[in-house]
């Protein structure tokens, strides 16, 4: 292994901060399976070999009618899109939970929500218990790159008795991520309303990101993340192959598998057998798991 | 022996039988075969230069009578959707192949019984003919097979006649899993044997020819067989050194007879990685974007490849499979450096011809790779009219006049 990224590696080891030689050491250079064993090593000893996986059916909310039933395997149902208004998103994630007896409704992203109640936190507390006793069992995005001060987010989460699925770094590459995630690791009570980070962009962008980039994204956020449970790959958005080796490399979740195999889909796209399989040929047990990160089956 | 100590076996650059590497591929963690292969492509090209091939990969016909299980791009004879490519098509290809600065073709097709062991000769002679500085990298063992027992000529005296009129160097392809169970299974035992395609492949080697060799994992074949197919190309370059490079890629089962699962990333890359530690006399091994996508084609990198193989700029056969994937220069280059690399362009026998040829010149991104015709387009060459077709259905085309207006 290089020196310099042994060096760096110590240094996180030990919570030290680190300087642009560091950044360089492990941002650059070829030994990504340095990297991703250092990682692997941190995902172990939080989770040892489990890796859970959710399969969600994705309903946009300006149609909250899911085109087939909803089947047995589906552990999460989403609301896509953004809401025209406060009452219409109150009335979709109603519409499903109704349609939907069982399966954990998820949906929005936090900023559009804030949006909606122009700013207001008072507003926003209040949407958000609506949302919650509709049947929201968890706004499913919370964008760390449009976050300038997490301080009274977590606190109107944390009044309105809600919590969050995804901490994403919304559309930020290069080393606007690594200065994002050095934010997120400072940011007190993040991790008690967010169940998982996301490290990889929410859109591809251009020139898309390469292999070793997504894997040193998903490495360093398992070193340097500390302080939220779960990193997450998504095995619709980043291909199931990718996902995969994500898991080697520090990451224990995996969000939208599909619900139903399909056409629009693709053969590639996974069933739960595929994501099983999967899983287990990257050395890991798989851990299906609900829209409120509850394991559904021992 | 222990996984550890075989680890450290390879480590020292001491080889492994298969039994040791069966146990290291079966046992070993994924990133501990990935450490040593990466620690024997740093031996190997300590430099620190990642290769790529600017050339274009080319199937003269999809007719083809081995019907194997696996493939999804044959047609039957007299099938509707069966076409030949005419020599002025394959000089368009390679026309727009040395625009883009390719100087070789990547050429091989199926077994069609109705083109004659002289259309390859007349077809290599007039591709040196028009372009003396070309190379045709053409024709796999199995093909060369086919070619044989349609001539009724040995496999060395075929051999002969194709470098004479052109043959420069012998594409890997057709091997799938050298193991005879497994051939069967896929119904393409009686294409080529594990014997067969091994022997053609001495007598390419013995007639001064370089050759790749490439392996198929991932249908019917156990981890033992992987290995046993790794060993066997090993054995046949410890004899004959002719082989420049091995590239694997998954079993592709979109639209095929045999249909099932495609081998997941993981086990890519971990086919790799021992194929890194097993072929320890072959200089170089490619990664299979093709099959697996730019960003685990790229991981490559770090699992033991030192190549990230051609451009192909065109590509048939995979695609019929189900995946599509492209990759121009620029991308190419653009993964190599981004994985800490240099990247040099080469030829087929692996010397480096230079630095990326868009930094020099304009070159037009190309963001899909092309087909060997558009869909629909089954046309018949006019040439073939010189040669005799065997099968009923070609015979009877042949004869047929010319629909297309004069």
């Amino acid at each position: 292994m290089h020196d310099d990224l042994t060096a760096a590696l110590d240094k996180i080891e030990a919570g030290a901060v680190l300087e642009d030689r560091d950044w360089q050491a492990l941002t650059g250079g070829r030994d990504l399976i340095a990297l991703g064993m250092a990682a692997d090593t941190a995902r172990r000893r939080r989770h040892a070999d489990r890796t859970t996986f959710v399969q969600v059916v994705s309903v946009s909310v300006s149609a909250p009618v899911p085109a087939d039933p909803i089947g047995g395997d589906a552990g999460e149902v989403r609301l896509a899109g953004r809401p025209a208004t406060a009452e219409a998103a109150v009335a979709a994630v109603r519409t499903l939970a109704d349609r939907a007896p069982g399966v954990p409704v998820t949906g929005f992203a936090y900023g559009d929500l804030d949006a909606l109640c122009g700013h207001d936190p008072v507003r926003l507390g209040d949407l958000l218990v609506d949302l919650r006793e509709a049947g929201l069992a968890q706004v499913a995005s919370l964008a760390a790159d449009a976050l300038v001060d997490p301080e009274p987010v977590v606190g109107v989460l944390r009044g309105s008795g809600s919590a969050v699925s995804s901490l994403t770094f919304g559309e930020a590459v290069g080393s606007d991520v690594w200065r994002l995630m050095q934010r997120v690791k400072s940011w007190d009570g993040i991790g008690g309303i967010c169940r998982a980070l996301a490290p990889l962009p929410s859109a591809e962008p251009s020139p898309p990101t390469t292999g070793y980039s997504d894997l040193r994204q998903v490495a360093l956020a398992r070193l340097l993340v500390d302080n939220i449970d779960s990193i997450q790959v998504d095995w619709s958005r980043h291909g199931p192959k990718l996902a995969q080796v994500a898991l080697t490399f520090g990451a224990d979740d995996v969000d939208a598998v599909p619900a139903v195999a399909s056409h629009d889909q693709g053969w590639r796209r996974s069933p739960r057998e595929e994501i099983r399989r999967n899983i287990t040929a990257a050395g890991f047990r798989p851990v299906p798991r609900n829209g409120r990160f509850e394991a559904v089956e021992p | 022996m222990t996984i550890a100590s075989i680890a450290a076996r390879v480590r020292d650059g001491r080889r492994i039988d298969g039994r040791d590497a069966l146990r290291l591929y079966t046992g070993a963690p994924t990133a501990l075969l990935g450490r040593l292969a990466d620690t024997i492509r740093a031996r190997k090209h300590p430099s620190g230069v990642v290769s790529y091939i600017i050339d274009r990969n080319v199937n003269y016909t999809n007719v083809c009578v081995a019907r194997c299980a696996f493939c999804a791009f044959y047609r039957p004879v007299g099938s509707g959707d069966g076409y030949v490519l005419g020599f002025d098509e394959l000089f368009r290809k390679i026309d727009e192949t040395r625009a883009v600065g390719g100087g070789q073709l990547l050429l091989q097709g199926g077994h069609n019984p109705d083109l004659p062991l002289p259309w390859y000769e007349d077809l290599f002679a007039a591709v040196k003919s028009r372009y003396p500085d070309f190379r045709l990298h053409a024709l796999s063992p199995p093909e060369i097979l086919h070619l044989s027992r349609l001539s009724q000529e040995p496999v060395p005296v075929v051999v002969r006649r194709l470098v004479r009129a052109g043959l420069d160097s012998v594409p890997g392809g057709g091997a799938e899993i050298l193991v005879d169970r497994v051939r069967r299974e896929l119904n393409c035992y009686s294409k080529a044997t594990a014997d067969e395609w091994l022997s053609v492949m001495r007598v390419v080697h013995e007639a001064g020819l370089r050759s790749t060799a490439t392996m198929m994992y991932g249908s019917v074949d156990t981890p033992a067989e992987r290995v046993e197919h790794l060993c066997r190309l090993r054995d046949l370059q410890d004899e004959t050194g002719g082989f420049t490079a091995f590239i694997t890629w998954s079993y592709q089962p979109a639209n095929t007879a045999l249909s099932g699962v495609e081998a997941t990333g993981i086990d890519y890359l971990r086919t790799l990685a021992l194929s890194r530690i097993v072929l320890d006399n072959f200089d170089n091994l490619q990664a299979s974007w093709v099959t697996q996508g730019g960003k685990v084609g790229q991981l490559s990198l770090a699992f033991g490849a030192n190549d990230m193989g051609s451009v192909m700029i065109e590509e048939n056969v995979v695609r019929a499979a189900g995946a599509e994937y492209c990759m121009d220069e620029a991308e190419i280059v653009r993964n190599i450096e981004d994985a800490g690399y240099v990247a040099k362009r080469r030829n087929m026998t692996y010397d480096l011809l230079g630095d990326p040829l868009f930094r020099r010149r304009a070159i037009p991104r190309r963001t899909t790779l092309a087909v060997a015709r558009p869909a629909g387009d089954t046309s018949l060459p006019a040439e073939l009219s010189r040669y005799p077709a065997r099968s009923r259905p070609g015979r009877e085309q042949r004869s047929a006049p010319d629909p297309r207006p004069a």
